[in-house]
């Protein structure tokens, strides 16, 4: 979902060129055999599985295709389970050989990709040589240095927005309202009782200003009673966001895979962490000590006991799926520049003004969507030019029991 | 229309008296509220700043304080089928020994939460009752066994188990008697289970049904040579006559039977024809409220009655019969129109009398209904009990003979007649076991108690009709530290198998060989858990050909009955039942569809008895020996019939049940070795003092208007519009100043056919269960205090002494006009972009303006936290004990629980209609008609109940507001309800 940001200016290079090159051959071939995409897509399986080496949660992927006919593996990829339930003897053993963890299902991939992937595997993870790395044009090198810059820019924005942000959740009116107090006092008593200066418009001026600052503290504080902006509270595990959406560029959905399904975004279970940390045992900033309480509530059978930072009250009802599934919202939208922190906090005040204001403004799929088909007058509305956008309170997304029920 | 309704006595009787004498309860009712109106009224100035100031302070502090820590805990493995925050359904199968339904239950992060039905079973084809609904809560019953126990201490199961077994290898090397004593059992595995333990320790099974049909199945044993029950179309039989067969509420399998009946008796989509069902009742009963033609019959004249229409039958067909029964001119009139109707009618008795049963049969075979209408290679397996052998089994006990007795989903002590019989035989058993479901007054008496499962928890199959299976699943692991009966037999014949795998087991040798279509067996029983229903086609061996033999001398045996006293029915009504799930506060709160009463079971009584005895409502009588019991009057009764309602008055099942009315099974008499549920010339006695009785009735009374539209079949079919003539002038009225709202995309509507609704009442805990509806319980309910978000009204039209009844659901109109939405001064109730009228429960201030101007009385108010939803703990009013932490596990968590001092309403599941909208827009596609099913709708068995957008002309809903039977409630205000009515279309006409 995120767009990752990149720390350093090597990987920054490199990503660049594997990316501009990804896009050319794309343009240039149709799908083929052992083809970068192949290499992307088999990330996900590489969570789970060696080519070869060292056995992983499944088992080793060389010589697959001497195992298992395509036919048979094209199922069995696309949902695994299908084929177990369906009492496929081959499928049943494999299951029960791996301690009966199930494979994902991947409904998504296209048989296309899955024998581009299974060719790639073939050829012992990596990519067919017509797809190695020719010398870039001159034009494409000044392209690249071009969306270089740009990343560079958007990079310092997101410094700058995270600083800011810092700076906001810092920010304390104590002082401000005390010095207030005391000047709004001093001048009540010189008023009164000193009377230094003559001129009384100074203090009146004075006491007004005062009694708006007040006013304006006060007003601030108790609006934000019951909220918990710039929430950061400790983990339990020294987890970092910016380790593993920023550093690693993990998609957020691989870990809260709820988001898309369901209301909640889904905190990972033990067994998702473990997905990597299986191999992965020593943090660059915390060493063992951190990912060693993972393997603890692994072994001790108690799940770790996060804290939650993201609270509504239960009379709204939210769902991660209508904004993030139909939405198709970016999460940072709301969580904020969440891959830039080690400690992750609150970033938006998630009061009922705040979700409207972005109900008011934010564009419905309306086009690209089926779903909205229904909405019979606002498609006319669109034709004939009397609207020319679709925005989320135009669909109802203001009213009371679209989240009050 | 002439026809006068009315929707109690008072409201006919209020015409005659004074008109300051208002009616006793709501007198009271009044001073009370004026009473606390004063005592609220006496606070000071001083007393309002010392809360002002109080409540401010309280805020500061509040305020000052940190927020809680929230944790968040994932799974350690997450399941791969769940997602926390989204449901799954689960196939499985509900039957407690009464009622039988095979259902879906909605789990939400691994808690039950609903039940729904499920629509692949062609036998209920996704119909429920009540009692299923509320099956769920019956799960989070504190009151259950928790653990086995020994005379009441706990023990472990190891230890229980030792123990059971030494006893039992005694009993078995001395040669004692073991049995076994269950309800009906239609489970093929549990049979094959009790079997193994059988062969194990040599004994015998005996089958108790509560509600018996025995004297059928002894009366099929001497026509067919076979003891059975067949099974009933009544969606093939154009002629239904009914004596006193509750076939839509209680007798053999209602859920089945609404759903068929329904069918066959609707004018939607473009069917002109309905079955027409004549019934005959002493007591008045929901079928009897819903018959075309009802007629008031004795229980004691029922014989003659029946013997009659034979006799009457057998001349129309050429064969006579001498007998001293008389043949009215009705009886001559009905056999003439059942011959008419040969092999599409049907004939029903509820009578547990054989000589009434084999008689019945006669007619049935004359008819030609065996074949067409009624089954015979094809059983209902509902009903297996035999009340002779239970009586043996009683006798057995009294002389010492049965040396080890297991118990098990049972509670004879509670509801056999002779319950003293049985505990003096008891004394006399050497291992006694109890198995119950739930906390009862039987496990008590008995030494060890060995906890089954809920349903919910268990694994089980089930096939209640011939060749129709359905499997059950455990939705939630045990809650408490029970185990499932079978497992238990099983263990104790020495079987070390979880009953899992023996299902599964007895599924492959006994049952997969049925299909045909699968590869090999695991495909089909992953297939089968998933529908959780399995319909192999299989019939039984033909049963002999039909002996009149035994009918003929039944009818030789009849004589005119010459009683003249007092005749009793008891009955299970369609909430409480049999008592079985007593302990459960939605069915202690649902009002009775008749009466409208709660909380409570009375003596209905017929008006002119009343008058000639005296007695007025809530006097105390006592019937028999049973009682003291308030007595209401009852238009409708049979003159000398009264009738009481069984599965009141328990002792020993927990809070909400216990001392709640009075146990009526004492008054259930044995004749011939049946037990019978009618009863001739029994005592009434009147008690001094009154009983205050809750029902949920004269509190919102509509005072004459044109609300219920009805019209018989021959007028529809001549102008379609028949009944509802009065809506064009109506419309004509209709003006406005304003524009007309319109509505883009979706504009929800819901349709009811009262043709259809037959006021089972299922709707009305669906309802509870899904929206988060609190119990409020009996003070409050006689407060006009009960939260209902659909109720059913009933009005009684005609003759007060015979009157005929119709009813209508209401919940809110969605008014796009709505009265309710003007006058909130804090716009917590407005109108939403899909014709929704919202209600943002955290906006209302409970100034109840909403409440007093809503024409339909829909709205409820929380004058108390019911639902333990408040911070404030005083404000907690919880005499059902809903809010009990096991308890609220029940509750929706997609549903705000409503804290005090707010005002609550029908949202027309507005959470359903955003689920399917999100599900829609996830899959890239246009939502389908059909697929927002509110809770009411969903469980309704007659399929009354249609939802759907109105903006799409092909939708159902929009079919039947296009229908010219639609028209509105209330519609002369100008409300533009979103609620439609379809007209009552009865079927008198010959």
């Amino acid at each position: 979902m995120t767009i990752t940001p990149f720390t350093s200016r090597g990987s920054i290079r490199n990503s660049m060129v594997l990316g501009l090159l990804m896009l050319l051959f794309l343009q240039a071939f149709d799908l083929k055999a052992q083809t970068p995409e192949a290499e992307k897509n088999f990330a996900q399986c590489r969570a789970c599985h060696n080519i070869d080496g060292p056995k992983l949660i499944g088992p080793n992927l060389k010589g697959l295709t001497q195992r298992h006919d395509t036919a048979w593996l094209l199922r069995f990829i696309r949902n695994s389970q299908e084929v177990i339930q369906s009492g496929d003897p081959v499928a049943v053993k494999l299951f029960e050989e791996n301690n009966k963890i199930p494979m994902p299902p991947h409904p998504d991939l296209t048989d296309e990709q899955i024998i581009d992937i299974i060719a790639y595997i073939e050829n012992g993870g990596k990519v067919a040589p017509e797809y190695a790395a020719a010398a870039p044009t001159a034009e494409e090198q000044s392209a690249q240095d071009e969306m270089l810059n740009q990343m560079y820019l958007q990079q310092a924005e997101r410094q700058q927005q995270l600083e800011n942000l810092q700076g906001d959740a810092n920010r304390n009116f104590g002082t401000t309202f005390y010095v207030t107090i005391i000047i709004l006092l001093i001048t009540l008593f010189d008023l009164f009782v000193t009377k230094l200066i003559k001129a009384t418009f100074v203090h009146k001026v004075v006491i007004l200003i005062s009694l708006a600052i007040v006013g304006e503290v006060t007003y601030k504080e108790a609006a934000a009673l019951g909220r918990q902006q710039y929430y950061q509270p400790d983990q339990p595990i020294w987890f970092s966001h910016k380790v593993h959406a920023g550093q690693n560029r993990i998609d957020c959905l691989y870990c809260h895979s709820g988001a898309e399904h369901s209301k909640n975004a889904t905190i990972p279970s033990t067994n998702v962490c473990l997905n990597c940390h299986n191999v992965v045992r020593q943090g660059k900033i915390t060493g063992t000590t951190e990912i060693a309480k993972i393997h603890e509530a692994w072994n001790s059978g108690k799940p770790v006991e996060w804290v939650k930072i993201h609270n509504l009250p239960d009379h709204v009802f939210f769902s991660h799926a209508q904004h993030v599934n139909a939405g198709k919202l970016d999460c940072a939208e709301c969580h904020g520049p969440v891959e830039d922190m080690d400690v992750v906090m609150q970033v938006n005040d998630l009061s009922m003004g705040w979700c409207l204001d972005c109900h008011r403004k934010t564009e419905v799929q309306f086009a690209q969507n089926d779903f909205y088909k229904s909405y019979e007058k606002l498609h006319e509305q669109l034709k004939n030019g009397a609207i020319n956008k679709v925005t989320a309170d135009m669909i109802g997304a203001t009213d009371c029991m679209k989240c009050h029920y | 229309m002439e026809t006068k309704y009315f929707k109690s006595l008072e409201e006919i009787k209020l015409d005659t008296r004074q008109k300051d004498n208002v009616p006793a309860g709501d007198k009271q009712f009044i001073l009370e509220m004026q009473e606390e109106v004063k005592q609220a009224t006496t606070a000071s100035r001083r007393d309002f700043l010392k809360v002002f100031g109080f409540t401010v302070a309280s805020a500061a502090i509040a305020s000052s304080c940190e927020q809680p820590v929230r944790k968040a805990i994932p799974f350690l493995v997450q399941p791969e089928e769940m997602i926390p925050g989204k449901a799954n359904y689960y196939a499985s199968t509900f039957f407690d020994g009464v009622d039988y339904c095979p259902v879906l239950v909605k789990v939400r992060d691994g808690r039950p939460i609903k039940i729904e039905g499920n629509k692949l079973s062609s036998m209920t084809q996704g119909a429920t009752n009540a009692r299923t609904q509320a099956s769920v809560l019956g799960l989070y019953d504190d009151a259950r066994y928790k653990n086995p126990s020994l005379k009441g201490t706990g023990i472990s199961w190891e230890e229980a188990d030792k123990q059971i077994v030494e006893q039992l290898e005694a009993v078995k090397a001395k040669g004692g008697k073991i049995v076994i004593l269950s309800t009906t059992v239609i489970s093929p595995s549990t049979k094959a289970a009790i079997s193994k333990f059988l062969e194990a320790y040599p004994g015998e099974h005996v089958q108790y049904d509560v509600l018996s049909s025995s004297a059928m199945r002894e009366a099929n044993q001497m026509n067919f040579g076979e003891a059975f029950i067949p099974s009933y179309n009544f969606g093939k039989a154009d002629l239904i006559v009914s004596f006193d067969a509750d076939f839509l509420g209680s007798w053999l399998s209602p859920i089945e039977f609404t759903k068929q009946y329904s069918k066959n008796r609707k004018l939607t989509d473009g069917q002109r024809k309905m079955s027409r069902h004549i019934h005959f009742e002493g007591n008045l009963s929901v079928t009897g409220s819903n018959a075309d033609k009802r007629i008031q019959l004795r229980p004691s004249r029922e014989k003659a009655t029946i013997a009659s229409l034979l006799i009457q039958l057998r001349s129309l067909n050429g064969e006579s019969v001498a007998s001293s029964v008389n043949v009215s001119a009705d009886i001559k009139a009905l056999a003439e129109e059942l011959n008419n109707n040969k092999g599409t009618s049907l004939v029903v008795a509820g009578s547990n009398d054989v000589d009434t049963q084999l008689m019945v049969n006669a007619i049935n075979q004359l008819l030609g209904n065996y074949g067409s209408t009624i089954r015979t290679d094809v059983h209902l397996k509902l009903r297996q009990g035999d009340d002779k052998a239970m009586a043996k089994l009683i006798d057995e006990m009294n002389k010492g003979q049965v040396d080890a007795l297991f118990a098990w989903d049972v509670n004879p002590l509670y509801d056999y007649p002779e319950a003293a019989k049985f505990n003096a035989g008891l004394a006399k058993v050497g291992l006694k076991v109890a198995m119950p479901v739930y906390r009862d007054e039987t496990a008590s008496a008995f030494d060890f108690i060995c906890p089954d499962n809920h349903y919910l928890e268990s694994w089980n199959d089930a096939e209640a009709k011939t060749g129709y299976f359905t499997l059950a699943q455990p939705a939630i692991r045990p809650i408490f530290t029970t185990r499932a009966a079978q497992e238990s037999f099983l263990k104790w014949a020495g079987h070390e198998t979880d009953f899992r795998t023996f299902v599964q087991k007895n599924w492959e040798e006994n049952i997969y060989s049925q299909s045909e279509s699968f590869e090999n067996f695991t495909a089909f029983w992953n297939h089968k858990l998933h529908d959780g229903v399995y319909e192999s086609g299989a019939s039984e061996n033909a049963v002999s050909a039909f002996d009149p033999t035994p009918s003929m001398n039944a009818l030789g045996n009849v004589k005119e009955s010459s009683s003249d006293g007092i005749e009793l029915v008891v009955y299970a009504n369609v909430g409480v039942g049999t008592g079985k799930q007593a302990n459960n506060p939605w069915l202690q709160e649902l009002p009775d569809p008749i009466s409208k009463a709660c909380w409570d079971n009375y003596v209905s009584i017929s008006p002119k008895l009343a008058d000639e005895l005296g007695l007025e409502d809530e006097d105390i009588v006592k019937v028999g020996e049973t009682g003291p019991l308030p007595v209401l009057i009852q238009p409708g009764q049979e003159y000398k019939t009264i009738a009481v309602a069984l599965g009141y008055g328990r002792s020993n099942a927990g809070v909400p049940a216990n001392g709640v009315g009075q146990n009526a099974f004492p008054l259930i008499a044995m004749s011939n070795g049946h037990k019978q549920f009618t009863i001739a010339d029994v005592s009434l006695t009147k008690l001094d003092g009154t009983y205050p009785v809750a029902r949920t009735q004269t509190h919102h009374s509509m005072e004459g208007r044109e609300i219920i539209r009805e019209t018989t079949l021959e007028s529809y079919l001549e102008n379609p519009e028949s009944g509802n003539e009065v809506r064009e002038e109506i419309k004509k009225h209709l003006k406005t100043l304003y524009p007309k709202r319109e509505f883009d995309g979706f504009h929800w509507g819901m349709a009811i056919d009262l043709s259809s609704c037959t006021g089972c009442n299922a709707c009305v805990v669906a309802c509870s269960a899904e929206n988060n509806v609190p119990v409020v319980g009996k003070e409050q309910v006689r407060k006009a205090r009960e939260m209902h978000w659909i109720r059913i009204d009933r009005y009684y039209t005609g003759d007060v002494d015979n009157p005929e009844i119709v009813r209508q659901p209401v919940m809110c109109q969605h008014c796009d006009n709505a009265p309710c939405e003007n006058v909130c001064p804090v716009a917590a109730t407005t109108h939403s972009n899909e014709g929704l009228n919202q209600m943002a429960y955290n906006r209302c201030i409970g100034t109840r303006y909403c409440n007093n101007n809503c024409p339909y009385k829909v709205r409820r108010f929380n004058f108390f936290d019911y639902n333990g939803a408040d911070a404030m703990k005083g404000n907690l009013k919880d005499p059902a004990e809903m809010a009990t932490s096991l308890r609220r596990l029940v509750l929706n968590p997609d549903v705000t629980v409503r804290a005090k001092g707010v005002i609550e309403k029908c949202s027309f599941c507005v959470q359903r209609i955003q689920e399917k909208k999100l599900v829609a827009k996830t899959e890239n596609r246009q939502l389908v008609d059909g697929e927002v099913v509110p809770a009411c709708a969903q469980a309704c068995p007659a399929e009354a109940i249609v939802f759907g957008n109105l903006n799409d002309p092909n939708s159902k809903v929009s079919k039947y507001f296009a229908s010219e039977r639609n028209y509105h409630l209330l519609e002369e205000l100008h409300t533009l309800p979103s609620v439609g009515y379809l007209t009552k279309v009865k079927n008198t006409t010959v």
